[in-house]
């Protein structure tokens, strides 16, 4: 059979075979290498500028990856992995890219080595598949067994590798409580913590750890006239969703009066329209008056005589989230089933203290004591604006990985321990298949270690030295029947030796390996499978015309 | 099989070309078929390696920027554009295939490319074009013969068998790890869309695809009932869950009426703008108090570009009333949704009546991944249709698997209209070769010769089967052509183990209606280009 025939004529490039693999895994490798140095407490920082001169400094993977504008399709493949690390457990999202990267490296050595594509993929399945029982079986250990302790210390593990990694212990206690504080039972009895609940807000001046938790919820607006009171307890809330502006008709509605008498009675009407909804709000008992929509001078002035508090054009997210906090309804429009407008008392929410203060400068109206408590606010203080910003991907970070340890109980230790122990696990379980997979289960138990060395380079230590180190823990010899000391030995980056990592407290949620072991290897999977790529040319017309 | 040395694709350029009219340059024909031949062999090699479970994927990049990873046959050459028009007719060819099967799409431009390659050679021998064309039909007949006596009845209820010939399509592509959870659904879906009374119909329209970004495709469900990719419109606090529904579809809007552009609404005096905005909440206050006189209370709302289909007003209306408002359902959505519902569209408010509603259990809002879906169960009476929600991490996952669920719902529509199952895994072709070969050395002249060449070029399937398992083609390929002379007719490539097994007890199978089809439209397809012998350009 003879299949030497030319490539068929298409518009636009066609790669195939071993180039287009060549390629793709070269493009993976350069976002794996622009990610690594951030890897680990002692990554470093990059910082990205995009067109309009925006600077941004961070440390985090998936944001790195996101701001490239990254064109190679099978890069795209890398970056998209990133993105969805970070949507579902929030953090790991530099690993999964550095531990693909590695995958894929080795997978295309194999290739090379006269090896078909299907075997590597078989055999990469067949390794992640173990690993991730692994994982659950030998080396997660459950929260239970830890207590408190160990949800700060699985928050301060993520913190440290961020720029505000030298407050670690201060943040991950802030962290840990904000997580605890809004702590709900949905109605089937299940715990949930809606991290979106908590609002951070940021603000300059003063030093870093002067950020502190706020119990309640707070708006980053002032009140809408001098003239109300800074303090109004207790509270009676409405959250309202329309304009108390001066009323005007709709389009295609004309006034045309002949008697000037008349024109003024309509002015008259249009402000007491207004007015009356005012007077409905007021009778109700409301004393704090939210609205996503805007106030005018007039109805601001009602709303001052009465000693209300009104705050106008509040972000919607906002106004949702108080509704929720203080068991408010947000009302959209009076109406009711008469036809006619009223305002009910049962639309109110209910806080203990609504009371205007300064922060930096800035007027925040905090709500504390809200009837539901389930919401909480991070203040945090910084020096500029990139700190702070980067403080607040790193809380979020921080944030995901205690609500991923709370609902999913099972932690394992950090500092390259996973890696290492399925390295090695890995390795005997190579030694013993006999199909001709083998190879791949090694090069995967090999691609792992991948991330103690990369740890142990950001922290400019002897890579070579304190890898081989870490894998003689691991090694059958070592490992005596004390399970725990198996699963538990990793780097301590800042001396440069092997220690407990349980011991020393640095913890991850066993769920985030799992995940990254099972979007590495997929990724790796889809572009491995990948033997031809043909790229489309638009333009037609140019085509025609040669 | 011969080796087919491709003689060089000399395209002749017009000028050469004569210039009297009387002088008929022959040479010139020769090289329009050779030329055909092997523009539209190029194509056919280049979907090869996407063949078989172990086949790889091709990744798309169009000029947008869009990316597209797939192995899906009809999908590759849909995307590629080929210049060539002979290449073209290789492309429409896999897209018929997908038209009359759904599946084997691949196979069917393989296959074409392997006859190519045997006419080429058989046009070298100076055998006339028109004698190789008659003399592949009836191979052609012969082979779907051989094929039916090969096929396995089946019955519609033997659920297990439909099963495994879903799962032997979905293992060729890229969700092939989760073929045990979709062949099942695939199978499920359609079988409750068989309507009793034409038992042998299958409308796959009846079955709605909604993918949602999110979660992995294990998340993928059967779901009976409606799924619609939308929030429930609740901005007014309307409820998110409604058990014992009724349901209306409607076709008109819940907002005030706009005056036509020339008209508009005089208001001369102060009493009149109170009489307006009351005027407004009444008119909108009495449809809905029809509405909800009717009992129900969960809205489906067409899409409407000429009016806002609900206002705030309307909405803080509906939610005092407690109905659940799903808007923007699409007007070629509405005749599944009311298929489904067994329930009729309402254009007016005025023909708003009970007997118009579709009853369900239970319609709630459910969050998944990053959005929301509003789900329909429990339907009352429902009408023979169904949804599968297709889950995945990223686009173009999802996107994959909905298309490799197309596959698997076209192979078990398949065995529906043509209740016949056969062997997979290379076994027919190996067997068609076999068999078409005994039976040319009962033949005489050209014909023979014709019938041996296009019985070799069948082996094209087990052998790249074999390649892009990675195995030694030429070994696998003796081998069962050894084990099917001496009588093992199932034989076939078991890839996962990379050997020759029975492949009936692996239970790889695939409808018959997907192997005859796929012979035949290739067939058709070479005896065409066979038979093209110049090519004129119009202006």
């Amino acid at each position: 059979m003879d299949f030497t025939v030319p490539v068929p004529n298409v518009l636009g490039e066609r790669l195939s075979g071993q180039d287009v693999r060549d390629q793709n895994v070269m493009a993976c490798q350069a976002v794996a290498n622009i990610v690594k140095s951030s890897l680990g407490p002692a990554g470093l920082d990059k910082m990205l500028i995009d067109d309009i001169g925006d600077v941004t400094i961070t440390n985090d993977g998936a944001t790195v990856l996101k701001m490239l504008d990254v064109e190679h399709p099978a890069a795209k493949i890398l970056v998209g992995l990133s993105q969805l690390q970070d949507r579902e457990v929030g953090d790991g999202t530099t690993s999964v890219v550095i531990v693909a990267g590695e995958l894929l490296k080795r997978a295309n050595d194999l290739v090379k080595s006269r090896m078909h594509p299907t075997l590597v993929i078989s055999g990469f399945r067949l390794a992640m598949r173990e690993a991730c029982r692994f994982i659950k079986e030998k080396l997660a250990i459950e929260i239970d067994k830890l207590g408190r302790e160990c949800l700060i210390n699985c928050a301060k593990t993520s913190i440290a590798s961020k720029m505000i990694g030298s407050e670690s212990d201060f943040f991950a206690k802030l962290v840990t409580e904000a997580v605890l504080a809004v702590k709900t039972m949905s109605a089937e009895g299940v715990v949930r913590y809606p991290i979106k609940s908590i609002n951070i807000l940021k603000f300059h001046g003063e030093s870093v750890k002067d950020s502190y938790l706020l119990d309640g919820y707070a708006l980053n607006i002032g009140r809408s006239a001098q003239g109300m009171p800074t303090r109004v307890a207790p509270a009676r809330i409405a959250c309202l969703h329309f304009n108390l502006q001066r009323t005007k008709m709709q389009m295609g509605i004309q006034v045309s009066v002949t008697d000037p008498r008349a024109l003024k009675k309509i002015c008259q009407r249009e402000a007491d329209i207004t007015k009356e909804r005012i007077g409905k709000l007021l009778e109700a008992g409301a004393n704090v008056v939210l609205t996503s929509k805007g106030i005018d001078d007039m109805s601001l002035k009602y709303f001052v005589e009465a000693g209300v508090i009104a705050l106008r054009r509040v972000p919607k997210d906002d106004l949702r989230h108080v509704s929720k906090a203080t068991a408010a309804t947000m009302v959209s429009t009076f109406a009711n089933m008469e036809g006619e407008e009223t305002f009910d008392s049962s639309f109110l929410g209910y806080a203990d203290e609504v009371v205007e203060t300064s922060i930096a400068g800035c007027d925040v109206v905090l709500l504390k004591g809200t009837k539901n408590t389930n919401a909480v606010s991070l203040i945090l203080r910084g020096a500029n604006d990139f700190m702070l910003e980067e403080m607040e991907r790193s809380l979020r970070d921080a944030l995901h990985t205690v609500k991923s340890t709370l609902e999913s109980n099972l932690v394992v230790a950090g500092g390259g321990a996973v890696e290492a122990a399925l390295s090695m696990h890995l390795e005997r379980l190579a030694t013993s298949l006999e199909s001709r997979e083998q190879l791949a289960v090694a090069e995967f138990a090999e691609s792992l270690m991948i991330i103690p060395k990369v740890l142990a380079v950001n922290a400019a230590k002897d890579a070579t030295d304190l890898v081989s180190a870490l894998r003689s823990c691991y090694h059958p010899t070592q490992v005596g029947a004390d399970e725990q000391h198996l699963s538990s030995m990793g780097l301590d980056l800042s001396r440069g030796v092997v220690r407990n990592s349980f011991e020393a407290g640095v913890i991850e949620p066993a769920i985030n390996k799992v995940k990254i072991m099972q979007f590495a290897t997929e990724a790796a999977i889809t572009i491995l499978r990948i033997d031809d790529m043909i790229k489309l040319v638009g333009d037609r017309q140019e085509y025609e015309e040669e | 099989m011969a080796a087919v040395t491709a003689a060089p694709p000399a395209r002749s350029g017009g000028a050469s070309s004569s210039k009297t009219e009387s002088y008929v340059d022959t040479k010139r024909r020769e090289d329009v078929r050779q030329a055909n031949i092997q523009a539209a062999r190029a194509v056919a090699d280049a979907v090869r390696t996407s063949l078989g479970p172990k086949g790889m994927d091709k990744m798309i990049a169009s000029a947008s920027g869009e990316v597209i990873i797939t192995n899906d046959g009809a999908t590759i050459l849909n995307k590629m554009e080929v210049l060539q028009p002979a290449a073209k007719m290789l492309v429409e060819l896999s897209r018929s295939q997908d038209a009359a099967a759904g599946d084997g799409t691949t196979t069917v431009v393989v296959l074409a490319g392997a006859f190519l390659a045997a006419c080429q050679s058989l046009l070298s021998r100076g055998i006339h074009p028109t004698t190789i064309s008659d003399a592949i039909h009836k191979s052609c007949a012969k082979a779907v013969d051989i094929l039916q006596s090969m096929s396995v009845p089946l019955e519609l209820s033997d659920r297990e068998s439909l099963v495994k010939s879903a799962a032997t399509s979905l293992n060729s592509k890229v969700v092939s790890q989760y073929s045990s959870l979709l062949a099942p659904l695939a199978v499920d879906s359609v079988l409750s869309v068989v309507d009793p009374a034409r038992p042998d119909l299958v409308d796959l329209r009846d079955i709605k695809i909604v993918k949602k970004l999110g979660g992995t495709v294990d998340d993928t469900e059967l779901v009976k009932g409606l799924v619609f990719d939308k929030k429930v419109s609740h901005s007014a606090g309307g409820p998110g869950r409604v058990e014992n529904a009724k349901i209306a579809v409607i076709q008109f809007q819940i907002s005030p009426p706009k005056t036509d552009i020339e008209q508009s609404i005089v208001v001369s005096d102060y009493t009149q703008m109170d009489r307006i905005l009351k005027e407004e909440r009444n008119y909108i206050l009495g449809i809905i108090k029809k509405i909800k006189a009717t009992g129900c209370n969960v809205l489906l709302i067409q899409k409407s570009i000429l009016r806002d289909a609900v206002t705030d007003l309307s909405l803080h209306y509906l939610a005092k009333a407690k109905i659940l408002v799903i808007k923007d359902v699409e007007r070629d959505d509405i005749e599944f949704v009311t298929k489904t519902l067994n329930c009729l569209p309402i254009a007016n408010v005025e023909h708003f009546r009970e007997e118009k509603l579709g009853f369900a259990d239970c319609v709630e809002e459910v969050s998944v991944g990053d959005g929301k879906i509003v789900k329909i169960t429990g339907i009352k009476e429902m009408g023979k249709t169904t949804t599968v929600l297709v889950r995945g991490s990223n686009q173009l996952m999802i996107d994959e698997a909905e298309r490799s669920l197309h596959d698997a719902l076209c192979v078990v529509r398949c065995l529906v209209n043509k209740k016949f199952l056969i062997a997979g895994g290379g076994a027919p072709e190996i067997e068609l070769s076999r068999q078409l070969g005994a039976w040319s050395k009962e033949l005489r002249g050209m014909e023979s010769y014709c019938v041996k060449e296009f019985a070799e070029s069948l082996e094209v399937i087990p052998y790249t089967l074999a390649e892009n398992a990675g195995l030694n083609p030429v070994v696998i390929v003796t081998e069962l052509r050894n084990r099917h002379a001496q009588g093992e007719i199932n034989a076939g490539i078991n890839v996962r183990k990379g050997q020759i097994t029975n492949i009936l007890e692996e239970n790889v199978v695939q409808p018959l209606l997907v192997s005859t089809s796929a012979v035949t439209l290739a067939t058709e397809c070479v005896r065409m280009i066979l038979k093209i012998d110049d090519i004129v350009t119009v202006r």
